[in-house]
């Protein structure tokens, strides 16, 4: 008797060195999807606080486990063996249900609230006209995503609507994604900026966030979508500084020279009736 | 019974073999792949290699006749670093562009391509019949329709491919797939008809 409550305080010391290890390990490592977007930041604090609470809770569910299995195990019957019922700890039973009360409620109230109050996260945008051009770093810089079989190319309304087939944004201002599709469902997924929302025909999905990191970064689709679904994605979207931004607005206000007649008015989707001819694409 | 184990392995091992080759098969087709005509040219020091395609509004043979189709084949060789050089004889009629931007010559040299010896760096929306664009390369270059009299158009331009090897897709962007889904499926999502591989090296 004397050995088994040893070894259940043995159990209990190396449940709470390995739960305090590492939640300590947590908080040092890298939480995806990092620190590049406020947004990115946002989502990177909620995975944070899940994982710091789930470790002890995962861990110590290991230890009872091993407890149980190992040092409470019962000896085997040397008589016969009687349908004896079962015993309970009132006290364990208590703890373990009071625990996890309060820790899904106190999670589901910190989920409502940051739902409600901090990012507006995607969303279905109510406005129908492009916004003027940013006087200021909290005036938002409007970028349209344009989803099609199997490429992404992007609109910017405050430059003129040029279109290009690279993302760049400038570092430090608030970036409005609207994000939607010109055939199938598709899915925006700028994993480093914590930016994700789905491509959808006829629909205008809404992100804000606003990149923090001068990079290269990634961007792809994240709905399956076709024959080039797996490489409908590139490497090159940049977050880059205020004065490179600009210069690079004017390379490709250049480039796009040839084509803004052609090109339809910025609309938050495209249908037949503002595209060039209507009915063409839809047989 | 020791024979009748036997026979059991070897039948395993036999079907195991035909389901490893046809999945294999299935998963990692080895179509026929054209490789550039070298030439003796070269710009900026690196070679200029040739290839000549043709698009056709149906393709008349295979298992799917009536599908639109670039012809010989869309799986394509050529060096690292060369200057690819393309001619394409575009025999279909335009369907025209969902998205207009792909009107726009994009990645080539100077950004521009010659359609019956004239330069031209965009064309209206509504003409092309289908447009051969390499995304990972930049590359897009719209091919007008042709109609009326007219029964080729002849499009060339020249781009640039990475020094270093690499497997890069590449497809029309006109939904030129006719009584399919948005007009993308089909020969849209077909390898060998309106979508291809560029092996570089």
């Amino acid at each position: 008797m004397r050995n088994r409550a040893t070894a259940t305080r043995v159990v209990l010391i190396v449940w709470l060195v390995v739960a305090v290890v590492g939640d300590v390990a947590l908080a040092f490592g890298p939480i995806p999807p990092g620190q590049a977007s406020d947004l990115a930041s946002s989502e990177s604090l909620v995975i944070l606080l899940l994982a710091e609470i789930a470790w002890p809770v995962f861990s110590g569910v290991l230890a009872a486990l091993f407890f149980t299995l190992v040092i409470n195990r019962m000896a085997p019957p040397t008589a016969e063996v009687s349908a004896d019922a079962l015993r309970g700890n009132t006290r364990v039973q208590t703890i373990w249900i009071a625990t996890t009360l309060v820790i899904v409620l106190s999670l589901a109230v910190y989920g409502t609230v940051a739902l409600a109050i901090d990012q507006p996260g995607a969303g279905i945008s109510t406005t129908s006209a492009s916004l003027p051009a940013p006087a200021s770093q909290d005036q938002p810089l409007e970028v349209q995503v344009i989803a099609q079989q199997w490429w992404f190319t992007y609109r910017y309304p405050t430059y003129g609507g040029i279109e290009t087939a690279q993302l760049v944004l400038p570092v430090n201002q608030k970036i409005q994604f609207h994000i939607t599709s010109l055939d199938v469902i598709h899915a925006f997924w700028f994993f480093a900026l914590g930016v994700k929302a789905d491509a959808v025909p006829l629909n205008d999905n809404v992100v804000t966030a606003t990149p923090t990191e001068i990079g290269t970064y990634r961007v792809q689709c994240s709905e399956l979508c076709g024959l080039w679904h797996g490489n409908m994605a590139d490497n090159t979207a940049m977050v880059v500084s205020t004065s490179d931004f600009a210069a690079w607005i004017q390379q490709q206000t250049a480039l796009d020279g040839p084509i803004m007649k052609y090109l339809p008015p910025y609309s938050h989707t495209y249908t037949g009736t503002n595209l060039p001819q209507p009915g063409v694409y839809a047989p | 019974m020791r024979s009748r184990f036997w026979y059991l392995v070897a039948g395993v091992v036999v079907a195991a073999v035909a389901v490893g080759f046809f999945v294999t098969r299935f998963l990692n087709p080895t179509p026929e792949q054209m490789t550039a005509t070298s030439t003796s040219a070269t710009i900026q020091g690196r070679p200029v290699v040739d290839f000549t395609l043709t698009t056709v509004g149906v393709i008349g043979s295979g298992p799917h006749p009536a599908w639109v189709s670039y012809l010989p084949t869309t799986y394509l060789k050529v060096p690292t670093g060369a200057v690819v050089h393309i001619t394409i004889d575009q025999q279909d009629s335009p369907s025209g562009l969902r998205n207009p931007y792909f009107s726009l010559v994009r990645g080539t040299v100077n950004n521009e391509m010659t359609v019956n010896g004239k330069v031209v760096q965009a064309i209206d929306p509504t003409t092309p019949a289908h447009t051969f664009t390499v995304p990972d390369l930049g590359v897009s270059v719209p091919l007008e329709g042709v109609s009326g009299s007219v029964t080729q158009n002849v499009v060339e331009f020249s781009f640039v491919v990475p020094d270093q090897s690499g497997l890069f897709r590449w497809q029309c962007f006109v939904p030129c797939g006719a009584g399919t889904l948005y007009g993308n499926g089909g020969p849209m999502q077909t390898l060998g008809y309106m979508a291809g591989e560029l092996q570089v090296g």
